[in-house]
């Protein structure tokens, strides 16, 4: 066990696969000899040679595609793309391929790559640098999507992307890569893809809150802070956005009767909807309110200084948790 | 005091390490001097000074780490004192006096974002209970919510009546409006007030006494006969009704329609005489408003209406359906003539829609149909009266003394005693008599 | 020693094997047993019927469509011949000779293009991937494919891909290329510059004079080849897989061709294209001059020459009416159960669902 933040357990869940599995090549721009820009791979290069961990060209093609092609010939590629508002020419590689290979060959040829995509805002960069984009991966049919929130999830979720035999887009909260440490056992351990977990429960709870990466702690603090006028949530951390661990939500919303998704990607046509049809088309005799949702709004990611307005914070959950609860039939 | 912070270099760093000071506390610094030099990820920074002033403080030593906000230094501006001016140790202005051994002893790694600004903090978060043997097993054996739509639930609470206290009929348990429907004549517990008569609804045993085996034949009733019996009873246990009867002269009606139902069958109307009560109703209704009202016991409110939905009974092969015009005070009398042949229809083949069945204000039924002159029609609650049409028939009447043959309407007015006295509904039926008597006056009364 | 030679800033194109039959570069000939000469030879041949029949069998209805490879065989056998059985091919969308020549069976060449996956899924021991229409993107493939090949096979096993004329004004192209150049590992890029781009002739793609130069900007040597000239092609080819194999890096060849027949069978060449062009390369026809090769060294005859027209025509005919047969079959089975290894809960309800509603419906 070791105290560790969420990048530092990235960095160890990586050493421990490479140490474990001579074939997993970790590589992308600037990834190599500095350890990318975070410095989420540092280290990898000294212990494992240049040939296991590297820079890359400028080439968010060439790294997806190569990645490809490393996996269908043997090795396990831990690929990067180094912002999330880069990685669309990087994009047309996972969708037209890395998604398809496996059901285009009936699986003959398969794909078992990482592309480790840090995601998000709130961290006052430049442009294209605090997307919240997760949904585009999430519509592909042939990807997994996960998304930890915690050091302790990071690792977890990590080996398991690194040991699943099909693509896994593993996105990372860059807001908060070192915001808190968590205790994380440094034996390699799985948490599996596809389950969700319930972060917080309140006794008796008479909501669920659903959430995932960053924002899964802005919506503890603002359910935490409402405990005192009677709103008691259940926060469902998804941890996996394809595919989504729907029981778990489910048995939630049939105790509690309300739903409520918290997401700081645009409001329209994202994860958010979907849980929501979900839940309406499964739960629709358990709900006492429509469900709703705290986004941001259909507008492009402002730049630092006016960011505050798109994202959801913990005064904006609260708003609008409390609305849900006074909805009276 | 000027408390000089550490701010973030713009490189999205987020923490350095004192490489090398270039004064001491005590020290006199001019603006722009070098104070000392940090080391971060990226670079060595030179820090200059922000104003004149003298030393008081410095935020950390050499080889300690500083944090972005937090003080680097404090320098006392007042000029007060002002030791003696600094000595040998100029700032160097070009750089990397500390360059040699960027030692990479790293004790914890610098806060590195090539571009953004990434919280760094030592707060620890609550371990992940994962894995581990689960001590508090989750709260188990939770009832879930009682299975209901939305909509049958805001029925429920509309009606004052406590889902989780229902069996419900539906799969799965699910309680169906009917169900609610049938709880709702029962006393809807708390708050009620003594005005309130639905506290003294028959609470009688509702067994069945035993009824012969042989030569007996039993036929399970149709969903909508349940729903209309449900509703039957509601009405009866809530509403103390009285019915007034009348019936008129309506020779001129009779003309009129006459003279004008064949041009507007041309045109595909069929007029019958409904469209012209509809309207004498309406405009009764504008005059006694409180025959479009509902009663809400509970809170001992008449509750008024801005709008008029005319509820109209349609008999159907599986029973009584009451499907509504709405607004059918803004309508003409021929609009009011397609509606009602359009919903009958639509009601006759069970493809009325559900807005159609709701929010009536006042209903008629006509029974004429049946060749019945007078009746005693049920209050389709929440509503608080209904009128009985029955069949115009020729009929002697005294008139200037002498005996003439005229046409006559019965009709038959059943009110919500508790809120309409007899009086009311007798001026309700003189006004609806009048405007009917001569259909010139609906013309001229019409607003 | 080829590689180097012939540098195609200074246009200089590399061949062997003249329009008819005749050794122009006897110092280059490659030293070829007979036993690989006749395969290459009934490969070509087959590759040629094969096209034809697919192209009437789609005239007919019977066939989707298709894109034949009429005139560019010589580019494609004479590299896969050059190369190992265990070497990839990374290829596009017009490579069905070159997959013939390595194993693929015709029959799996009919069903992809009949419209079923089905005909992907190659034998576990052919190295071929499938047929790739967005166009660049099989070049960074071969990159990685090579890669791991450097890392665990220690760069014996070979990536060949594929391109045309057109996409090689793809940034993937480059890309592909780039990468694979940076971290010098064994790939060979083919261009198969068969002049046109559906509709858009070679000068319309790049202000480049030739292709093959295109490999100076990644640092690695380019060749342009008499593309019909199938022994030239496999002299150059073995000099890159040595190249390869030795760990010296890529390779980028422009096997100069032509497109005698359409882009696809939707295509209507005689919009854009002149008719006397089209003449002018059919007498280059690469069957042509290695028919006249191969009678040459007396290893073939008209006899033979018939006797081998039966045989593939009644080998095309036979294969193409199995798949038209079994092709058309898909089952539910298989169109879920290879979106993952192991379908997801909510995929296996989905399934679940469709097959309820197909038994339900089913009949009426």
């Amino acid at each position: 066990m070791a105290e560790m933040t969420l990048l530092q357990a990235i960095n160890t869940g990586l050493f421990e696969q490479m140490r474990k599995d001579k074939t997993v090549v970790v590589f992308g721009e600037d990834a190599g000899f500095e350890g990318g820009v975070f410095r989420v791979t540092k280290g990898l290069q000294e212990e494992f040679g240049e040939l296991r961990c590297f820079d890359t060209p400028i080439s968010e093609a060439g790294i997806v595609g190569s990645a490809i092609g490393m996996a269908i010939n043997g090795l396990k590629p831990v690929a990067e793309m180094q912002f999330d508002g880069f990685m669309f020419n990087g994009y047309n590689q996972l969708a037209v391929h890395a998604a398809r290979m496996r059901n285009r060959s009936r699986s003959r040829f398969t794909v078992p790559m990482v592309l480790r995509v840090p995601m998000g805002g709130g961290i006052r960069a430049l442009e294209h640098h605090s997307e919240a984009i997760e949904a585009l991966f999430a519509h592909i049919p042939g990807l997994k999507v996960v998304y930890p929130s915690t050091p302790y999830d990071a690792k977890g979720l990590l080996a398991s992307a690194i040991q699943d035999p099909d693509p896994v887009i593993y996105l990372e909260p860059k807001k908060i890569y070192r915001a808190f440490k968590q205790d994380v056992p440094e034996n390699e351990y799985l948490v599996p893809i596809g389950k969700a977990k319930v972060f917080y429960a309140a006794k008796d709870p008479n909501v669920t809150v659903v959430s995932w990466g960053a924002m899964v702690h802005d919506a503890v603090k603002a359910v935490r802070a409402l405990e005192a006028e009677g709103v008691r949530a259940e926060v469902i951390d998804l941890r996996t956005i394809s595919p989504i661990d729907y029981p778990t939500i489910y048995e939630s919303v049939r105790k509690t009767g309300r739903l409520i998704v918290v997401s700081e990607a645009v409001k329209s046509f994202g994860v958010a909807s979907e849980v929501i049809t979900r839940v309406t088309e499964n739960c629709f005799l358990s709900l006492e309110a429509a469900p709703a949702r705290v986004t941001g709004w259909d507008i492009t990611v402002p730049l630092a200084r006016g960011e505050y307005h798109h994202m959801p914070d913990v005064k904006r959950i609260s708003y609008d948790i409390k609305k849900l609860m006074a909805f009276k039939l | 005091m000027y408390d000089f912070k550490f701010t973030d270099i713009g490189e999205g760093l987020h923490e350095g390490q004192i490489l090398k000071w270039f004064f001491k506390v005590g020290d006199t610094v001019k603006e722009g001097d070098t104070l000392c030099v940090v080391e971060t990820d990226k670079v060595n920074a030179e820090i200059p000074s922000p104003v004149s002033g003298v030393l008081t403080k410095l935020g950390a030593d050499v080889g300690q780490t500083i944090h972005v906000g937090e003080t680097l230094v404090i320098i006392d501006e007042s000029g007060k004192g002002a030791p003696a001016p600094a000595p040998a140790v100029e700032a160097p202005k070009t750089a990397a006096p500390a360059a040699p051994e960027v030692k990479k002893e790293k004790t914890e790694e610098k806060g590195a974002a090539v571009v953004g600004e990434v919280v760094v903090s030592d707060e620890v978060i609550a371990s992940s209970n994962e894995g581990f043997e689960n001590n508090e097993a989750p709260a188990a054996a939770t009832s879930g919510k009682v299975l209901a739509t939305p909509v049958a639930r805001k029925m429920a609470a509309d009606l004052g009546v406590n889902l989780a206290s229902l069996k419900g009929t539906g799969e799965h348990g699910r309680i169906m409006k009917a169900d609610i429907l049938a709880a709702a004549k029962s006393v809807p517990q708390a708050s009620s007030n003594a005005s309130a008569p639905v506290a003294s609804a028959p609470s009688v045993s509702m067994a069945m006494p035993a009824l012969p085996k042989d030569g007996v034949r039993r036929v399970k009733i149709s969903k909508l006969r349940q729903a209309i019996a449900k509703s039957m009873n509601t009405a009866n246990a809530l509403i103390p009704s009285t019915t007034l009867m009348d019936e008129f002269d309506v020779s001129k009606l009779v003309e009129f329609r006459a003279s004008q139902k064949d041009k507007l069958l041309e045109k595909g109307v069929k007029l019958t005489y409904l469209p012209f009560i509809v309207k004498a109703v309406t405009m009764a209704i504008q005059e006694f408003p409180v025959f479009n009202a509902s009663f809400d016991h509970e809170t001992d409110e008449i509750v008024y209406k801005d709008f008029i939905n005319i509820g109209l009974a349609v008999d159907t092969p599986d029973g009584l359906i009451v499907p509504n015009v709405k607004n059918a005070d803004k309508k003409s009398i021929v609009t009011l003539a397609k509606e009602i042949e359009t919903l009958g229809a639509a009601t006759r083949n069970r493809t009325v829609k559900l807005e159609d069945l709701s929010n009536g204000t006042f209903s008629i039924t006509n029974y004429g149909t049946t060749g019945i002159k007078l009746g005693t029609p049920v209050i389709k609650h929440p509503e608080v009266a209904i009128l009985g049409v029955g069949s115009i028939y020729k009929k002697p009447i005294v008139e200037n003394n002498q005996i003439v043959i005229r046409d006559v309407l019965p009709l038959s007015l059943t009110i919500d005693h508790r809120i309409i006295d007899g009086a009311d509904g007798g001026r309700f039926l003189l006004k609806v008599k009048e405007l009917l008597a001569d259909p010139m006056q609906i013309f001229l009364f019409l607003s | 020693m080829i590689i180097g030679k012939f540098d195609p800033l200074k246009q200089q194109r590399f061949t062997v094997l003249d329009e008819t039959g005749k050794i122009v570069n006897p110092s280059y000939e490659p030293k070829i047993d007979e036993a690989t000469l006749l395969k290459m030879y009934r490969t070509m041949k087959l590759a040629r019927i094969a096209d034809i029949r697919a192209l009437q069998y789609q005239r007919q209805g019977r066939m989707l469509t298709f894109a034949p490879v009429q005139g560019q065989e010589a580019a494609q056998i004479g590299t896969m011949a050059a190369l190992d059985k265990n070497d990839w091919i990374s290829p596009a969308f017009r490579e069905h000779a070159a997959m013939l020549y390595h194993n693929v069976p015709l029959e799996n060449i009919y069903l992809y293009w009949f419209g079923n996956e089905r005909g992907s899924r190659v034998p576990d021991d052919v190295n071929v991937l499938p047929v790739n229409i967005p166009i660049g993107s099989q070049y960074g493939h071969a990159a990685g494919l090579a890669y791991a090949s450097k890392l665990l096979k220690n760069n014996q096993q070979v990536a060949v891909t594929y391109i045309g004329d057109g996409g090689t004004s793809h940034g993937e192209f480059y890309e592909g290329l780039n990468f694979g150049s940076t971290f010098n590992v064994p790939m060979i890029g083919i261009i198969q510059n068969n002049q046109w781009a559906i509709s858009t002739p070679r000068r319309k793609a790049t202000k480049a004079a030739t292709l093959a130069q295109k490999a100076y900007a990644v640092g690695i040597p380019g060749i342009q080849v008499d593309g019909n000239d199938v022994l030239a092609m496999y002299a150059v080819v073995k000099e890159a897989a040595e190249r390869a194999r030795k760990g010296e890096g890529p390779t980028l060849i422009e096997a100069f061709t032509y497109r005698l027949g359409p882009h696809t069978t939707s295509d209507d060449p005689t919009i854009y294209r002149k008719n006397e062009e089209v003449e002018e390369w059919k007498k280059r026809d690469p069957l042509i001059r290695f028919k006249a090769y191969m009678e040459a060294k007396n290893l073939w005859d008209d006899k033979k020459e018939a006797a081998l027209d039966e045989e593939l025509e009644a080998h095309v005919k036979a294969t193409f009416e199995k798949v038209e047969k079994e092709g058309p079959v898909v089952s539910v089975d298989e169109v879920f159960d290879h979106t993952f290894a192991t379908l997801t809960d909510d995929l296996k309800a989905q399934k679940a669902q469709y097959i309820q509603y197909v038994k339900e419906t089913e009949g009426k």
